[in-house]
């Protein structure tokens, strides 16, 4: 800002004095909320409302019928702790899901960004056909690996031409590999994110850190763990939390992939409780237990929430490496 | 020392292509396997070439009394415009309010704006959501679910917007406060033309949000499957009686479906990659 448009500035503050300042910022309080009137509403009946709602009805027997809504005091909590081992598998799968998917999705991701870091042009073409399938519709990629790993899919026709099998391989049969089927589809779709995080990061590092290094003596993989990976811990972090709270909350690529096959063997949380509840996606033509949905809703937001507030504490460290 | 150079190079390279063959393969084997016949897709799954291409798939698709492609595109066209349409002035007008307005409990509302990140009430959330509908005599459908999102809160979008206004210089909104523009008419007339780039990256996220949504469509569109979107219409046939034969219908639908994608991506990368960019460091 130059120095005469400061004076305007001050000037036109000056002016606005006593009652019409007063006007003024009533003026703008009213336009602000009338801008951001959409939301407020939207945050009063679609979040605030909702949670409530669940609150409410997670004590309740109740399945939209009110003749049949009976008060069940903390019952439905009890079941949940006492008699419902296949919600307790769901988190299983899920946290066996996130660890698995994120031990080798981030270490392939990085290494990726630090290859193309040293790539100018032919890098960026390359990370912008890496993100490619970030941009397809989840449930299209379900449908897609479904197809591919189907008994008498492309997967399968590969692996009998090879002679690598003997038979068709049933993938969807068996947990092992049917969970290791949905970690390949949700890698495949979310890496590439990654790899332009990385990227950025990778980017931000100063390159005399380098040359200094290399004056020392220092080889690629000394640079790798001494310079770069200290030096984007901040990024890693948010990486990291990203990556966590993504894949607990992995929901609708489950659902078509494979539904839960076998036998709730790779049910996520979300995924089992869209399942059991939601309309449109459970089964059967009796209306599910809401208000025991309402308390299993609860329960798991909270686990997660706690996950989230844990590892935020415990990864504060990498913030300040430096 | 050149020649464990060049080798490098070469391992990088193939490493890198590797890669990429595998990000590109299911996309491709998709869109060649959309042109085989049915009946080559159930008998002879190992071969990826066609052994004769046909666009019957399409033809069948676009046909199809049951699959009704013309009317999922016309309902996927709907819903995406009016959530493009929806998040580009809410979220414009509210990254204006909390980037240059001074209003009563604006700290608050970012916070509790910022919450609905971490929010999330899976499985009966809907259930609230349909009772106030019921309230105003709306049943579900899929124009109630457009009026929903245009009531929702994008906070990842008020993030970039507010940044992109937070950014420009206060003398711009001085000048026009003496050309006689009021707090509103800054917005409309100086702030929004200046935000074009922006709002072109809000615009493609949204897009690419609402044209892939699978869950929310599904869930209102249950008493309307003529309201279905492509995606939705598409995913429903797996879980229909004759699946394994529907393949065909599947493949089609899913490459229409990903054509507009691949088109926006294509052209408007950039956008693409810095939004969702923005968004992780504000997230």
């Amino acid at each position: 800002m130059s120095s005469n448009d400061m004076h305007m500035t001050l000037k036109s503050r000056k002016t606005f004095g006593g009652n019409s300042l007063k006007k003024d910022t009533i003026s703008e309080n009213i336009t602000c909320y009338l801008l951001i009137a959409t939301q407020i509403i939207g945050f009063l009946v679609l979040t605030i409302y909702p949670i409530i709602w669940t609150f409410r009805w997670a004590f309740y027997y109740y399945n939209l019928t009110p003749s049949d809504t009976v008060f069940t005091g903390l019952d439905n909590f009890i079941k949940i702790f006492t008699n419902e081992p296949m919600y307790w598998q769901a988190w299983k799968n899920t946290i066996l899901f996130a660890v698995v998917k994120i031990c080798l999705e981030l270490p392939l991701a990085l290494c990726i960004a630090v290859v193309l870091s040293k790539l100018k042009q032919v890098g960026n073409f390359f990370r912008a056909l890496y993100f490619l399938p970030h941009i397809i519709s989840v449930a299209i990629i379900g449908l897609i690996f479904s197809n591919m790993f189907d008994y008498f899919g492309i997967i399968n026709g590969f692996l009998m031409k090879l002679g690598i099998v003997e038979t068709n391989i049933n993938w969807f049969e068996n947990r092992g590999t049917a969970m290791a089927i949905v970690i390949l589809c949700s890698l495949w779709n979310t890496f590439g994110m990654n790899v332009l995080y990385f990227s950025a990061a990778v980017a931000n590092v100063p390159e005399e850190l380098y040359e200094s290094a290399r004056l020392e003596g220092a080889g690629a993989v000394t640079m790798f763990f001494k310079i770069t990976l200290p030096m984007i811990a901040p990024v890693l972090q948010t990486v990291l939390l990203l990556s966590i709270v993504g894949s607990l909350q992995t929901n609708d690529l489950i659902l078509v992939l494979t539904n839960g096959a076998p036998a709730g063997g790779t049910f996520t949380v979300n995924s089992y409780l869209t399942h059991n509840f939601a309309p449109g996606f459970f089964t059967g033509e009796i209306m599910p237990n809401i208000g025991y949905g309402s308390s299993l809703s609860l329960i798991s937001a909270v686990i997660l929430g706690f996950i989230a507030f844990g590892y935020s504490k415990l990864s504060a460290r990498l913030q300040n490496i430096y | 020392m050149k020649t464990k150079k060049r080798i490098s190079n070469i391992i990088t390279m193939i490493f890198l292509l590797a890669v990429a063959l595998f990000a590109l393969f299911p996309i491709i084997y998709t869109v060649v396997s959309s042109f085989k016949t049915n009946s080559e897709l159930l008998s002879s799954p190992e071969t990826f070439w066609p052994k004769e291409f046909t666009v019957d798939n399409y033809i069948q698709a676009w046909q199809s009394e049951n699959f009704k492609v013309g009317m999922m595109l016309f309902y996927s066209i709907a819903y995406t415009g009016v959530y493009v349409f929806a998040t580009i002035m809410t979220s414009s007008m509210a990254g204006y309010a909390f980037a240059r307005g001074k209003f009563f409990l604006k700290k608050l509302w970012l916070a509790l704006f910022s919450a609905t990140m971490f929010i999330h009430i899976v499985g009966v959330g809907v259930y609230p959501t349909f009772e106030v509908l019921g309230k105003i005599n709306l049943t579900s459908s899929i124009w109630s679910l457009m009026l929903v999102r245009v009531f929702s809160v994008n906070i990842v979008n008020i993030y970039i917007t507010r940044s992109f206004i937070q950014q420009l210089p206060y003398s711009l909104d001085e000048a026009a406060k003496m050309d006689g523009l009021g707090f509103g008419g800054i917005l409309f007339r100086i702030i929004i033309p200046l935000m074009k780039p922006t709002l072109a990256t809000i615009g493609l996220l949204a897009f690419q949000a609402s044209w892939n949504e699978y869950m929310l469509p599904t869930i209102f569109t249950i008493n309307h499957p003529e309201q279905r979107t492509l995606i939705v219409g598409i995913t429903a046939l797996k879980s229909t009686g004759e699946a394994a034969a529907s393949w065909n219908l599947m493949l089609a639908g899913t490459v229409i479906a990903l054509v507009p994608v691949l088109i926006f991506y294509l052209f408007g990368n950039r956008y693409f990659i810095s939004g969702l960019a923005a968004g992780a460091v504000k997230g």
